[in-house]
């Protein structure tokens, strides 16, 4: 108990030290970057300088950054509500998961880019497809959490609430759901940065507007600028998604153990 | 099993002094699981206000037995010498179970966990009546100031009483323990044993028995009132065993080891584990 406050303040210094050390590292790419782009005279549509980069950052990427983040996000979360809700199904009926084990299977091996086209064709050159796509990547991690999560309870768990008689409710609710959290959590992770995947091969298919878009187009017109510009838009979507589930999950999951993936 | 429940309190006509009654009756209970033939016609009266100590081999079936006291487990239906049976007086006790490990959930603090037993099944107590109840199965194991704590940040000991009040808050007549200190140090082992055996000689919440599943021989002999011997598996009952030690216990907890009943009653038990089939 005295051990927790002990640790606290070498906690924040560490998570200073998270922030501090990238910082520092990637301000001296970027300025080694700079500096050598300018001193060996390489051309602009092969390596454009970091600050060549930036003024392409207009508004224009702005509303493209828009499209994509809102296709990431509506495919997470279908995915994720979608997986979720069969990984219950697979856990207490059996048959739905004999049955649609494999199938499951199918859809993960069958490579995303091969039915990217597929969606654009059933769902339009919108924002549908993408979603479709982004969902579609994310399903099977969040499933296959899920279900080693709502299964992670030990026999002795199990016999406690039998020993008062929890129903099949009440053992959902006050033991399944909490228990598998640490494992869910793992899949929104995952997920999280297979969403901005699967949105960009989506806007490779068929697109007017988002980062996938944006990069094909400019790969065109040699505008290498502005491609690297929606490259670091969508790293940085990526980046902060997954760095905001890791704050929910350390603020939230507190007793998570090791070994949840 | 209304037939028999009858039978069994006609056995020992009515009264005041409900002592001797039995709360529990195993009659001719086998059990066969996935084929394994694990108890064999286990005969056995837990009655009313006896502390029973199960001893046996390793894997015998000790905690299976306590499964079907509890009927997590139904005995065989049809053996050799017909169904055996789990019965009770008219109203069955109400049973508390102590595992070996302390089964808290880490996502709920020591009180969330002590109220769990008391917000599960058909008999739960009403919300108001939970936090009440926790925390005065917490004060008698002595943790009520870590209420707020998770189950992380205590030390194993604390975690097993953690777990005993749990057990005791949803008050329990019949306490079954699946050796529920094993996994502790001995020294903590003799401290948590002192303080089972105060609450049982308090009769804290109700408790009218207790059936502990042990490996110590001397657990069995320093807190209980009989000792069932189980034999190697397919296990039956060997022996059972008075403990002619006096009561209460508590008091000379660590100088009646010395005394020359103990040790014998320590070295006839010992005897019984060693006599093979």
């Amino acid at each position: 108990m005295t051990e927790v406050s002990e640790r606290r303040p070498l906690e924040i210094l560490k998570r200073y030290d998270a922030l501090l050390y990238p910082l520092v590292f990637i301000s001296l790419l970027l300025v080694a970057w700079e500096v050598s782009v300018d001193a060996f005279k390489i051309p602009a549509y092969m390596l454009p300088a970091p600050s060549d980069v930036l003024d392409a950052m207009d508004s224009d990427l702005l509303n493209h950054t828009w499209v994509t983040l809102q296709e990431t996000l509506w495919g997470f979360l279908i995915a994720n509500i979608a997986g979720f809700f069969v990984a219950v199904m697979f856990v207490h009926f059996r048959p739905v998961e004999l049955g649609l084990f494999p199938v499951a299977i199918a859809l993960k091996t069958t490579p995303l880019v091969a039915l990217a086209p597929l969606l654009v064709v059933w769902l339009g050159t919108g924002m549908a497809s993408k979603i479709a796509a982004s969902a579609l990547i994310c399903f099977f991690p969040v499933l296959i959490n899920s279900v080693k999560g709502l299964r992670s309870i030990d026999a002795e768990s199990d016999e406690l609430f039998r020993t008062y008689q929890a129903s099949r409710q009440e053992i959902f609710w006050k033991l399944r759901l909490p228990a598998s959290l640490p494992y869910v959590m793992s899949a929104l992770k995952i997920s999280s940065s297979l969403a901005v995947v699967g949105a960009i091969v989506g806007e490779f298919v068929g697109a007017n507007a988002g980062l996938g878009y944006v990069v094909l187009v400019s790969s065109y017109h040699l505008d290498t600028d502005v491609m690297f510009s929606a490259i670091f838009a969508a790293a940085f979507i990526g980046l902060a998604f997954f760095w905001i589930l890791e704050a929910i999950d350390r603020r939230f999951i507190f007793w998570q153990q090791e070994g949840a993936d | 099993m209304q037939s028999t429940a009858t039978l069994v309190s006609a056995e020992s006509p009515g009264g005041n002094a409900l002592a001797g009654n039995p709360l529990l009756t195993l009659q001719n209970c086998s059990l066969t699981l996935n084929d394994t033939h694990i108890l064999r016609n286990i005969e056995l009266d837990i009655r009313q206000g006896e502390f029973v100590s199960i001893i046996g081999p390793s894997g015998c079936g000790k905690s299976t037995t306590l499964r079907l006291m509890l009927e997590l487990l139904k005995p065989d239906a049809g053996g050799r010498s017909g169904a055996g049976q789990v019965t009770f007086p008219k109203v069955k006790p109400r049973r508390g179970m102590a595992f070996q490990k302390p089964v808290l959930m880490p996502w709920l603090t020591i009180r969330g966990n002590v109220e769990l037993s008391l917000s599960l099944g058909p008999q739960k107590t009403p919300q108001s009546l939970r936090r009440g109840k926790a925390e005065a199965a917490l004060e008698l194991v002595g943790l009520l100031s870590y209420a707020n704590y998770y189950p992380k940040q205590l030390s194993g000991g604390m975690q097993q009483r953690v777990a005993l009040a749990r057990t005791l808050a949803a008050e329990p007549e019949l306490l079954l323990m699946d050796e529920p200190f094993g996994a502790l140090d001995e020294m903590t082992r003799n401290t948590l044993n002192l303080e089972l055996l105060k609450l049982w000689e308090n009769r804290a919440n109700g408790l009218k028995s207790i059936v502990m599943v042990t490996h110590s021989l001397h657990e069995a002999v320093s807190l209980s009132d009989r000792v069932v011997v189980l034999s190697s598996r397919p296990a039956g009952i060997r022996s059972i065993i008075d403990v002619p030690l006096p009561k209460p216990r508590s008091a000379g907890f660590v100088s009646v080891e010395e005394t020359p009943l103990y040790q014998q009653t320590i070295a006839r038990l010992r005897r019984e584990l060693q006599s093979d089939d």
